[in-house]
């Protein structure tokens, strides 16, 4: 009969408190800073959005019964 | 093309009557207090009381927005919203005494967006009428919004349980507050 030692997890709690942080900085910009930064975002997303997008559409085109992933 | 000139879009809408009032609802109008989500839409509240085109039946057309902003060459839709200057803009009319409350009250402001462009003015619905709203509504991301709202203190207790109250969303509170877990901060400040 084998003991299997308990795992051993990293202590995340920093980083986790430093993105709570991240989150309360951008919590507190300007209403216009945070609409630029969407905007850039939406932006950066863009490629991401046509290929879900041309995903979706060939899905579609496939009907009910084709291969889903 | 950006929201600068989306806004500079409703603005002359007002101020050429095609629209009485406007102001920013939804996930963009929560940037003005909370954390910015990735959104496609800009929800805008419009009332068309004061407008020659203002219904009588009780039936609401958009009709007159979407003629005057066809003839300025916006007709592209994206769902349910018309593309302006590249949001897709959702005209949401008044449709009860919240949505009427929370545009009479909504919040003037001007922002700047990009520093080498002009600031626009606008309007932003209150939080109170966010939370509000988002609780009327009340689709899992609404709720995630609430709560954000609620963590991030963006929200004055008060002011908030008094809009709930007196628009008869006191269930859906409670129900809210038992689905995240957290003590009813209304409790105290609701009538008997």
């Amino acid at each position: 009969m084998s003991h299997r030692k308990p795992a051993a997890y990293p202590d995340v709690s920093d980083i986790l408190a430093r993105k709570a942080e991240g989150r309360r900085e951008i919590a507190g910009r300007s209403f216009g800073e945070k609409i630029a930064m969407v905007e850039k975002l939406r932006e950066r997303l863009a490629p991401l959005k046509r290929a879900r997008e041309q995903r979706r559409e060939s899905e579609r085109s496939r009907g009910p019964s084709g291969p889903r992933r | 093309m950006g929201m600068k000139q989306t806004l500079d879009v409703l603005n002359r809408m007002e101020v050429e009557g095609v629209i009485d009032r406007y102001a920013i609802g939804g996930a963009v109008g929560a940037y003005n207090y909370i954390e910015p989500a990735v959104t496609e839409d800009l929800d805008i509240l419009v009332s068309f009381e004061s407008s020659p085109a203002a219904p009588r039946t009780g039936l609401i057309t958009l009709e007159p927005i979407l003629t005057y902003l066809r003839q300025k060459g916006y007709s592209e839709f994206q769902k349910e919203g018309l593309i302006i200057e590249g949001w897709a803009v959702q005209f949401l009319p008044v449709a009860n005494d919240l949505d009427a409350e929370a545009l009479a009250q909504a919040e003037d402001v001007e922002i700047r967006i990009n520093p080498k462009e002009d600031p626009v003015k606008t309007r932003v619905l209150r939080p109170e009428h966010l939370v509000a709203t988002a609780l009327r509504v009340g689709r899992p991301k609404d709720l995630i919004r609430i709560t954000q709202f609620l963590e991030g203190q963006a929200v004055d207790i008060r002011p908030l349980c008094d809009v709930i109250e007196r628009h008869h969303l006191k269930d859906a509170w409670r129900a809210f507050c038992r689905r995240a877990g957290i003590t009813d901060p209304c409790e105290l400040h609701f009538k008997p």
